[in-house]
């Protein structure tokens, strides 16, 4: 059967006639729609900034969680579905566990975002007796993490199951001002101290609202991770 | 509830009994020592390669030693075909290790890896009695010691075969290394300059080449240094 143009949108596993996955192009979109993450690494580890939307003054915004972490070397910043983000987030807290029970070491960075990127990748499959996933995930994330051999590094994937490697990265909604904030004002030879102030200043530039301690979060992996208190926040802001 | 009567037990007529093997085993052991001493900035491994079964020599020259990557090798004695097969496995386990990682296993993850492999055949074990060698990751010596099951100690040198209790307790001896484990912490590494560790290593050989009798023909040695692997070898009698 002839499918009209219109109708290439609707299956994961079809492509369009131009060879474009339009589902998996539209899950990229939908990042665009999430709060701003952003990540900036140094020597001395990675830090990673996010915004929290707390829409009402009656939300709690200690619930609201973009940063999480997955190993103690290792934690992510998300933009797009954070829900999805959660089988992810699983997913990489059974792998890093598996592999420090099989191996005895922490797994590696890039290891560990491959695996994610299987995982975002097996949208449209019929598993063998359960359900496959009908969808890509609408979340990209910010990995972030040691490595025993190389140190601080920093992962991007998408909902593609693409990964690259960055220096600093945005996503979200302001990511494109963001990036190019970061582009001007990253140096190699930063400070951890410097790209705190680095990530929250750029986080400010594209937020709506007055940065408080409420409505970000900070964490960093220097080498172990770590989740900013709100007064380690405020120390921060009052950095910027 | 009406049950079934039981069928009558047929009781063979005498001499017409069942006849049943003896006894069958699916384990042999064939015989075969292996030793390891880390020092500051060495390891050295070293096996015999005779192979035997009862008092039979199956062959002079089996290898008992694994080599994974230039700082990491895996030794077993016990039976052949179970350290053949634990080896081919730890093998194709550290390739896949490779493209996943991009990077050889190191001694101790290697270490950790043995030890699980042999606890998940924890009800039909492996008949291997293994040492997991190299240098950790600062570059010092690293052996690790195991029982059949999988439990496993750092120690600073160890043996395992059927010349270990010949060859033990003059390692003991000569290097009295505590474990690692004992409070306060104490030096494990032997302190031997390499050279005169490798001849402890051959005399101890030689000696229990004396008296078992599944150690003997030659002896396989490694040294494993930050430059990758050097062998040697020691020949042993071959009565």
């Amino acid at each position: 059967m002839f499918l009209t143009r219109s109708e290439y949108d609707r299956g994961v596993n079809t492509f369009s006639p131009e060879g474009r996955l339009f589902q998996v192009e539209y899950a990229i979109e939908a990042i665009k729609l999430g709060s701003t993450a952003i990540a900036v690494r140094t020597d001395e580890g990675v830090v990673m900034a996010v915004e929290k939307r707390v829409t009402s003054p009656l939300l709690e915004p200690s619930s609201i969680e973009k940063v999480a972490e997955i190993d103690d070397h290792i934690g992510v910043a998300m933009s797009g579905l954070t829900a999805d983000a959660r089988t992810l987030i699983d997913h990489g807290r059974v792998e890093t566990q598996q592999h420090r029970f099989t191996y005895n070491e922490p797994m590696p960075l890039e290891s560990l975002t491959q695996s994610l990127c299987d995982l975002a990748l097996r949208f449209g499959e019929d598993e063998e007796g359960e359900v496959g996933m009908s969808r890509p995930f609408g979340v990209a994330l910010l990995v972030a993490g040691w490595d025993a051999e190389g140190g601080p590094v920093l992962f991007h994937t998408d909902p593609s199951g693409t990964y690259v490697q960055y220096e600093a990265k945005a996503i979200g909604s302001g990511s494109e001002g963001a990036q190019t904030a970061l582009q001007e004002s990253y140096r190699k030879d930063m400070t951890l101290k410097e790209a705190e102030v680095l990530a929250l200043s750029t986080l400010k530039q594209v937020m709506e609202e007055k940065v408080t301690a409420t409505n970000v979060d900070i964490a960093r992996v220097a080498p172990k991770w770590h989740l900013y208190s709100p007064t380690e926040v405020e120390e921060v802001i009052a950095r910027l | 509830m009406a049950t079934a009567l039981p069928v009558r037990a047929q009781v063979p007529a005498a001499g017409q009994a069942t006849k049943q093997h003896a006894s069958w085993s699916p384990y042999d052991d064939n015989g075969g020592t292996v030793v390891a001493v880390a020092g500051d900035d060495y390891c050295i491994v070293a096996a015999s390669t005779r192979m035997s079964t009862g008092y039979s020599i199956l062959t002079r020259n089996k290898s008992k030693i694994l080599r994974l990557n230039p700082k990491c090798v895996v030794a077993s004695a016990g039976m052949q075909a179970d350290m053949e097969t634990l080896h081919k496995m730890l093998h194709s386990r550290h390739v896949t290790y490779q493209f996943n990682h991009r990077r050889p296993m190191s001694c101790p993850a290697t270490a950790q890896l043995l030890s699980n492999t042999l606890y998940y055949k924890r009800f039909f074990p492996y008949y291997t009695f293994n040492l997991c060698a190299g240098l950790d990751d600062e570059g010092r010596g690293a052996v690790y010691t195991y029982d059949a099951i999988g439990s496993y100690e750092r120690v600073g040198y160890g043996c395992q075969g059927s010349g270990k209790e010949l060859i033990q307790p003059v390692l003991d001896n000569q290097l009295k290394a505590a474990s690692p484990l004992v409070l306060p912490q104490q030096q494990w590494l032997s302190s031997l300059p390499l050279e005169q560790a490798v001849d402890l290593v051959k005399g101890a050989f030689v000696s229990a080449g004396e008296r078992d009798i599944y150690t003997g023909d030659d002896v396989e040695i490694l040294i494993i240094t930050k430059d990758g692997i050097r062998t040697d070898s020691l020949q042993l009698k071959r009565d």
